[in-house]
């Protein structure tokens, strides 16, 4: 059935009326953003889709996260590099600038690679792509708490790590890790487990 | 990816494409469906449900019982 949000533009009395394109707040898409990215006929990012590929985004993002948690842990890190405050305050900042950049553009990489079908609305969806959507969360859910037990076992018997420190271990890299492995796990499952996307 | 595994659904449905000269993404467009879905349709990887299983019937102008079976088909028949 034809649908007034499927039309590229409509012309009423000689005036070019484009449909507003609907934004989906809580999944954080646009439709006309899913629908581009689940059209076979856009040839943008295609490189990204082959399972190969995407296995190995999926794991330059787990690698990310690995180092931006361990930024909480930099102070203790440094006492057993010996290295100077200058030096180590060089390499850290350096780090985390480039870590955190990285991990926001692997991010954007991932939803793509995934054709966004993690994070999209049933109603852009048929049947399949839904049922593997909720799969990928089912087994994001698992994984996500598996992580969290580990992170807190490491918070109670590794080194001291506390919020906003201003001196020693800021466990703020671990909670940014955290939100940062939250929102992409349903997309880092799915790109791992899915042959074709 | 099966709705169940142990109970599989067989299909003629690349038989029947084929047959209309409609290519996947043709009929993913008549079936409403992404044409990814229909690749593993045929391949037999996703049992589709009810809905799907008739609309995709539809589009191939073919009867359900006609396109799924849980018994394999015999080859040409």
């Amino acid at each position: 059935m034809w649908k007034l949000k499927d039309a590229k533009e409509i012309k009423i009395l000689g005036i070019t009326v484009k449909p507003k394109n609907k934004i989906y707040w809580i999944e954080g898409v646009t439709e006309k953003g899913v629908k581009d990215l689940l059209n076979n006929e856009n040839s943008k990012f295609r490189w990204l889709r082959p399972q190969r590929n995407r296995r190995i985004l999926v794991i330059l993002m787990a690698l990310g996260l690995l180092l931006t948690s361990m930024g909480s842990y930099w102070p203790t890190l440094k006492t057993n590099l010996n290295l100077s405050t200058d030096v180590s305050l060089i390499v850290f900042t350096v780090t985390a600038i480039f870590v955190i950049f990285a991990m926001v553009l692997g991010y954007s990489f991932l939803r793509i690679a995934v054709r966004s079908i993690a994070d999209a609305p049933d109603e852009l969806l048929d049947e399949r792509q839904i049922a593997v959507r909720n799969t990928s969360f089912r087994y994001a859910y698992r994984g996500f708490e598996t992580i969290a037990l580990a992170v807190i076992l490491l918070m109670i018997i590794g080194p001291e790590v506390k919020m906003f420190q201003p001196e020693g271990n800021d466990g703020s890299y671990l909670m940014i890790s955290m939100l940062f492995l939250g929102s992409s796990l349903p997309s880092m499952v799915m790109a791992w487990r899915e042959r074709d996307i | 990816m099966s709705r169940n595994p142990e109970e599989p659904v067989y299909n003629r449905i690349e038989e029947a494409r084929v047959a209309l000269g409609l290519s996947r993404q043709d009929l993913a467009d008549k079936a409403g469906v992404h044409y990814q879905t229909i690749g593993y349709l045929e391949r037999e990887e996703y049992s589709p449900s009810l809905v799907l299983a008739l609309r995709i019937a539809k589009s191939l102008n073919q009867e359900v019982s006609d396109l799924f079976s849980q018994t394999p088909f015999k080859k040409g028949k």
